[in-house]
């Protein structure tokens, strides 16, 4: 929690709100999603009922490239990578093949892999982009909502891109107001939508 | 001859030892588990012979317990079998009950989600009611379980304990119709019980199903059951011995009035009803034989003796 800046629970009832200020915690724990959370504002009326989850995210950390999870050595005619975080290896080796090859990747264990008679040099392989994990944190971060969410609350409206995100979730169907009861959300945070 | 449910749980060396003992001194085994190295019995056993157990189990590391739970089965009803509610809480509660001798089934409800939308349907009311007791799990809103509850009891007719997000005072104060147990502050949660509060509160839900269930065991005393469903369980055993081929963990199911056989009903009906048990007497005669809504399960209800004159 120590990661958020603001996060607050609302809910018309005082240990309903409680409760729920709990599970917010624990599934953005599980979920790994605290540390990329500026903001959050979550309002939960279940006499209408509503749910909303407002926030702000995090800049995004940058794109993942070779160079950050690996070391390249070049050598005459061929180029040793020594992998320190396997976490994106597949989608490396998945581009390494579109752009050279099989025939020139050989990955002989599991944290080696040797790029032969390639043309690019050691720095434009550390360049290369592998992966851009900003696209999955949204999709992560909406499943999560889901989770918060109570689960008869079917009817769902999320709206989320340029760092800001908004979850409306309600038992019957949505009304107009949704956006103005948004809005007042965000501006409990002191930001706008 | 008083039957009290205890467990023991012991080594394995010569635990035969134990089984011919409570079997000789005219108890019954319920479950056996053997893990490991230990072997946990659940069983009912005579109740002036509880101390010469415990007395003949020492020397072989062998300890006895009380378990108010063992011969029961407990429906614990799910909203929903949603990430919302599982593992934690129903599992969690689910899990525990059976460690403490109950025999626990999980019933997640089709649409027992939302406050406007819950629902239950017959299958999931037939099911509920082959039970001892339901545990009820809801959710953490009051608003939402008053309104709720009444649709959810429809047609329940076994005893309910009701576990909820808010105090046990609101919990009593707002579910109509009223119910048999409450229990406060266990609502949804997303995390594992292992904090000493949440432990403690787990026991109190296993104390308030013990006070249920021993009101339940006082009204059952008034008029006694033909026979012990502990009894018939070995009388299936002796005497229908494709029971012994089933793989489910508990082919009999030991219920506080009644037997749940795992046999499919067509072929097996008939047999367990002419099953003799005593001096010609037969299953047929001193209980209900019906199919379960569990699979093709057969559930078998004793009657009382007010209505079948017999007590074997």
């Amino acid at each position: 929690m120590q990661a958020i800046e603001y996060f607050e629970v609302e809910c018309t009832e005082k240990l309903g709100g409680e409760y729920y200020r709990q599970i917010t915690n624990d599934v953005l724990l599980d979920h790994n999603l605290l540390r990329v959370i500026h903001k959050i504002h979550i309002y939960i009326d279940p006499k209408i009922p509503i749910f909303v989850a407002v926030g702000i995210l995090k800049k995004v950390t940058t794109l993942v490239r070779v160079g950050d999870i690996a070391n390249v050595n070049p050598q005459e005619g061929k180029m040793t990578l020594a992998i320190s975080d396997e976490t994106y290896l597949a989608p490396m080796l998945k581009q390494f093949w579109d752009r050279f090859g099989k025939d020139h990747v050989d990955q002989p264990d599991r944290f080696t892999v040797i790029l032969t008679g390639v043309e690019a040099g050691a720095k434009e392989i550390e360049e290369m982009v592998i992966a851009d994990p900003s696209q999955a944190l949204y999709k992560d971060l909406i499943y999560a909502l889901r989770c918060i969410c109570p689960e008869g609350f079917r009817v769902r409206s999320e709206n989320y891109g340029a760092e800001k995100f908004s979850f409306v979730a309600s038992e019957d169907m949505l009304t107009e107001d949704r956006l103005a009861l948004v809005k007042e959300k965000f501006a409990l945070m002191g930001e706008t939508p | 001859m008083i039957l009290v449910p205890i467990t023991y749980r012991g080594g394995v060396y010569r635990h035969n030892e134990i089984i011919d003992l409570i079997e000789d001194l005219g108890g019954y085994i319920v479950q056996k588990h053997m893990i490991a190295q230990e072997v946990v019995l659940q069983c009912f056993v005579p109740k002036d012979d509880v101390e010469l157990i415990r007395a003949i189990g020492k020397p072989l590391a062998g300890e006895v317990i009380d378990s108010p739970l063992v011969g029961t089965e407990i429906a614990v009803v799910s909203m929903s079998l949603e990430i919302h509610h599982l593992p934690h809480p129903s599992c969690d509660i689910a899990e525990y009950v059976r460690r403490l001798g109950a025999k626990s089934n999980m019933v997640g409800m089709a649409r027992g989600v939302g406050k406007r939308i819950a629902g239950i349907n017959d299958e999931e009311r037939d099911v509920i009611n082959e039970h001892d007791i339901a545990v009820y799990l809801l959710g953490n809103f009051e608003h939402c379980i008053e309104h709720k509850m009444p649709v959810l009891l429809r047609g329940i007719e076994v005893p309910v304990v009701l576990c909820g997000g808010p105090d046990k005072e609101v919990l009593q104060r707002i579910v109509e119709p009223k119910m048999d147990g409450y229990v406060g502050n266990v609502g949804r949660f997303m995390h594992r019980t292992k904090e000493s509060e949440e432990l403690t509160k787990l026991d109190e839900i296993v104390t308030e199903i013990t006070r249920v269930l021993e009101k339940r065991r006082e009204e059952l005393a008034k008029d006694p059951l033909s026979v012990s469903p502990a009894r018939l369980m070995d009388v299936i055993r002796e005497q229908v011995p494709t029971i012994l081929s089933v793989t489910s963990p508990t082919p009999l199911t030991v219920q506080m009035s009644g037997l749940r056989v795992k046999l499919p009903y067509d072929p097996f009906a008939e047999v367990l009803r002419k099953t003799e048990i005593e001096d010609g007497i037969t299953i047929g005669d001193i209980a209900d034989i019906e199919p379960s809504r569990m699979r093709d399960y057969i559930i078998l209800k004793v009657r009382p003796f007010s209505e079948t004159n017999t007590v074997i």
